[in-house]
């Protein structure tokens, strides 16, 4: 996390053009998320929406039992809040910070009201959409389908790329809650994924040592997810000088 | 996007101040001006069971606007992995991925119930997507709607039994085929819930045994339609609050 950042850094922002950004840029407010914040309970009214520039926010659907599974990540890739200019108002998802860092955070009105001009930003909106579907869809088979290893793998990777370095500040406790997993399940696959030299694992520190490898241990999943957000979003690696890994 | 309980009866009387003349529910939302000028663009098709309509990466050249046949979404990772994320029928329509700016689908699109729908050229919804806002405004809450039921299905089959899952399953097909009863082979719903056969038939005893369905060679009748929304996990029950809250 170095400063403030700009909102050109977050895909979305900086995907407006000029007359879009004159309107948006001046409204929106820099914020720090610290790690399990919780923007939003499901059912909550939304107030604001948040485009996050180096931290990591994940959707989880809860179930009435209090149990909850991961539904997508949301990165410097996309914005926290669609529900809200899709006209929904309330969300049937928790937010929660996964990765600390900061967002640049804007009223719903604000959105709204650029949103119902039906312009350029409610197509780039509507595409971010589009890619949340297909991380959605993808997700549900993946639980249904793939093992623990391929999840976590799956769910390291989403993660990554959305971060500037190939570190993660996580506990296992927090994975097992977004896979909807038992915390056992985590400790083993990660014992693996440490045990062939992928990630070191200590004091609540993954670092990714070998991605390529983790890539072919993922289930097909994360490419997937992965191509349809580039092709929907623009990529862009966040320019952060010492990244380890070119996304 | 569950339809409200009493939809089945809708169907013969239909509700106050909402007249449906086109049997889809989506549609008649509408303004009347922009409705019958939807209709006039489309073309009543007649869909058959099985029927596969979009292919996971093939072209969208249609929108559907179900009046009695009902689509199931299905997600895969291979041929052998699927499952089904999304059931749509006379609430809704098929091909939201047009009003996202794609021409590709995401998602493939196989026809559960078979029945009519009306069916448009992605290009001609595109352009009343141009000329309508409130088009546009619709079949946003519509995809809100959708989104919900998405997500709620990947923590829905992650943490709720088959027979949970089997029983919201079914409700949300009668409230799709209008009917108590419909054909449905055990081998189809497996692959639709991603689970083995032999866990379904299991299911599908235990259901029976309770005396909520009857099921023989193919055909489920659904006996006690409260029993089984008792015997469905919670999701059934959200995924009609969230429809009802949003598209009213």
């Amino acid at each position: 996390m170095a400063g403030i950042g700009f909102p050109q850094q977050n895909n979305i922002l900086d995907a407006l053009p000029q007359a879009e950004r004159e309107r948006i840029y001046p409204h929106l407010k820099p914020v720090t998320l610290p790690l399990g914040k919780v923007l939003y309970e499901s059912g909550d009214l939304l107030r604001h929406v948040y485009f996050p520039i180096d931290c990591i926010v994940s959707l989880l659907y809860v179930l009435e039992n209090g149990a909850s599974a991961e539904i997508c990540v949301v990165g410097n890739d996309g914005v926290i809040g669609v529900a809200l200019f899709m006209g929904g108002e309330t969300t049937t998802s928790r937010a929660i910070v996964q990765s600390a860092g900061v967002a640049y955070r804007l009223t719903g009105r604000r959105l709204k009201q650029e949103f119902e001009r039906q312009g350029e930003t409610m197509h780039i909106l509507l595409r971010y959409t589009q890619a949340l579907i297909t991380q959605m869809a993808q997700t549900a088979v993946c639980n249904r389908h793939h093992t623990v290893d391929q999840q976590l793998a799956r769910w390291l990777l989403l993660s990554l790329d959305r971060l500037p370095a190939n570190k993660l500040a996580m506990t296992q406790e927090l994975i097992a809650n977004m896979l909807g997993v038992r915390r056992e399940g985590v400790t083993d696959a990660a014992g693996k994924l440490q045990r062939l030299g992928v990630i070191t694992y200590s004091r609540g520190l993954i670092t990714v040592l070998d991605r390529p490898r983790l890539e072919q241990l993922s289930c097909e999943c994360y490419s997937v997810v992965k191509k349809e957000t580039d092709r929907l979003t623009r990529a862009r690696a966040i320019a952060v000088p010492g990244q380890q890994f070119p996304t | 996007m569950d339809q409200p309980r009493h939809r089945a009866k809708d169907r013969h009387s239909a509700p106050a101040g909402a007249p449906t003349p086109t049997g889809n529910l989506l549609l008649a939302g509408l303004p009347s001006g922009e409705r019958q000028r939807i209709i006039a663009r489309c073309e009543p098709v007649q869909l058959e069971l099985g029927e596969v309509l979009y292919e996971i990466g093939g072209r969208v050249r249609h929108v559907y606007f179900p009046t009695s046949s009902f689509i199931s979404l299905i997600s895969s990772t291979d041929r052998n992995s699927r499952l089904e994320v999304g059931l749509v029928g006379t609430e809704g329509m098929l091909g939201v991925s047009v009003m996202l700016g794609l021409e590709t689908a995401t998602l493939e699109a196989l026809v559960q119930g078979a029945g009519t729908a009306l069916r448009m050229s992605a290009a001609h919804f595109s352009l009343e997507l141009k000329r309508s806002p409130v088009l546009v405004k619709l079949l946003n809450r519509y995809l809100h709607v959708l989104m919900s039921q998405l997500s709620q299905m990947a923590a829905c089959t992650r943490f709720h039994i088959v027979e949970e899952r089997l029983a919201r399953w079914l409700l949300m097909t009668r409230d799709r085929a209008h009917s108590n009863e419909f054909r449905l082979t055990q081998e189809f719903i497996a692959f639709m819930l991603g689970v083995r056969r032999a866990g379904i038939t299991r299911a599908a005893t235990a259901l029976q045994k309770r005396k909520l369905i009857r099921y023989t060679r193919g055909n489920v009748t659904i006996l006690n339609g409260r029993g089984l929304e008792a015997a469905s996990c919670a999701c059934y029950a959200a995924a009609t609050q969230v429809y009802t809250q949003s598209m009213q």
